[in-house]
């Protein structure tokens, strides 16, 4: 536990300090927001709602694959990540710790990202818009768990920067379907109680992506 | 060469099999009644789903034991499990496009069932990308492994979470009541020949492929040791 907590607070003070990660996930979710308003041309109204939450969960797809990469390729740059695997470190704990680091990049990200839609789509900031909270997390904690696995594998490889969204994407669809369904019921003024079902698909889309990382994690920050 | 004779004696059985499952699906099956001729390509669609399914577990259990145990055959046989379920995998999108056209008038629809299906061969896809990339190397075998497990933990919730979005896939397998189902027995017997047919099929492909990977393995760790050798030798 102090490991993680100490790999965590590593990763948060560098990001504090200077780091862009957040800096650059907003800005990647903003410029997606953009180029969304333009594909869609979104007239307000039921339809708006429906395209503000496919546009705000491309734009957590996206933040998600640079949030991941950064926290783990970080450390590959000046070879940091054989300290760390040199150290007492326990692999998982380094899995939870990145994950952790992802998920509040994410985090960050995803609440501007929120605020930016309601301002890009014409809707209003009301009790609705904070119904779509909890599917976002969920969906953010998902994708982290799942990106940072895989970025573990892609930062390693050459040309690894391809691999990372033609693996994460693909299985990241379940979530994917979940949360742009409760984000559309939920902007369209359902209750959190119609949004349930579609929240347990995002929670156990999560346990077991967490869970999996956990295990798996220590096969891909391998030695050599 | 014993190895030789079981993988001709595999390749005659499923020649025999594939000859037999023609016959039935083109001379021997009655045409069914709403759908017409179109509806033979069911024999082959159902065994083509059936094998690319199989096979995908098959590329998960070896992964769970390759990095159980770390030996090489294990990532061979997963490895080779993927290549051949993605040929089947394509084959079952076509061969459902092909039908799909007359009966539902689209080429695609999202269904669920098709949904699944072409999500699964993106993920299989992704995997032989990341094999391709990661070359010949003992990580390579263990990011395969790794993503293998992944993407068959992703399977069922996949299933499930697109059967709650929508669904309009016939039920051909699953009966319920006054549901459409094989009515003749002739149907059932060729759609059994036709998975025995495919069956045999893609463990003939199997095979090949495995044993060549096998033999690039072996080949090697001959090119290492011949290395190795070669500098000691100059040493």
């Amino acid at each position: 536990m102090t490991s993680f907590v100490a790999v965590l607070r590593k990763d948060l003070l560098l990001e504090v300090r200077g780091g862009q990660s957040t800096v650059a996930l907003g800005a990647l979710s903003l410029l997606v927001l953009v180029v969304l308003v333009f594909a869609f041309n979104p007239g307000g109204g039921e339809q708006g709602a429906e395209a503000a939450a496919g546009a705000l969960w491309v734009a957590l797809v996206f933040s998600g694959m640079l949030g991941a990469t950064r926290a783990v390729s970080a450390e590959n740059e000046n070879g940091c990540i054989r300290a760390l695997l040199m150290s007492p470190l326990d692999r998982a704990a380094l899995y939870a710790a990145k994950l952790a680091a992802a998920f509040i990049f994410m985090a960050v990200a995803e609440a501007a990202s929120i605020i930016l839609m309601v301002l890009f789509f014409n809707l209003e900031f009301d009790a609705r818009v904070m119904r779509l909270v909890p599917a976002v997390l969920l969906g953010a904690l998902g994708f982290a768990a799942l990106a940072t696995l895989l970025a573990g594998i892609s930062s390693r490889l050459r040309g690894g920067d391809l691999i990372l969204p033609l693996l994460a994407v693909p299985m990241f669809v379940p979530a994917l379907i979940a949360g742009v369904k409760a984000s559309a019921s939920a902007l369209g003024g359902a209750s959190l109680a119609e949004l349930a079902l579609w929240l347990k698909v995002l929670i156990a889309f999560d346990v077991m992506f967490v869970a999996a990382g956990y295990l798996l994690f220590e096969y891909v920050a391998g030695e050599e | 060469m014993n190895g030789r004779a079981v993988r001709l004696g595999l390749g005659l059985v499923t020649l025999a099999l594939m000859l037999a499952a023609l016959y039935m699906v083109f001379v021997y099956v009655p045409t069914e009644a709403d759908q017409g001729i179109v509806q033979r390509i069911f024999y082959f669609h159902v065994p083509c789903a059936w094998v690319a399914f199989a096979s995908f577990a098959l590329v998960a259990i070896a992964g769970v034991f390759y990095l159980w145990l770390g030996q090489q055959v294990w990532d061979d046989l997963g490895y080779a499990a993927a290549e051949s379920g993605m040929v089947f995998c394509t084959l079952v999108l076509v061969t459902g496009s092909i039908w799909a056209k007359p009966i539902w008038g689209a080429w695609w629809t999202w269904d669920s069932r098709l949904t699944t299906t072409l999500i699964l061969w993106l993920l299989y896809g992704g995997y032989l990308m990341l094999r391709a990339m990661a070359g010949d190397s003992e990580q390579g075998a263990r990011f395969g492994a790794v993503v293998g497990i992944v993407a068959a933990i992703d399977v069922p919730i996949v299933i499930v979470s697109v059967r709650l979005w929508r669904t309009i896939h016939p039920a051909v397998l699953v009966t319920r009541q006054g549901g459409h189902g094989l009515e003749d027995p002739r149907m059932v017997a060729t759609l059994l020949v036709s998975l025995a047919a495919f069956t045999a099929l893609f463990i003939w492909i199997l095979c090949l492929r495995f044993v060549t990977l096998r033999m690039r393995t072996r080949l090697g760790a001959l090119a290492r040791s011949l290395a190795l050798a070669e500098a000691a030798a100059q040493d």
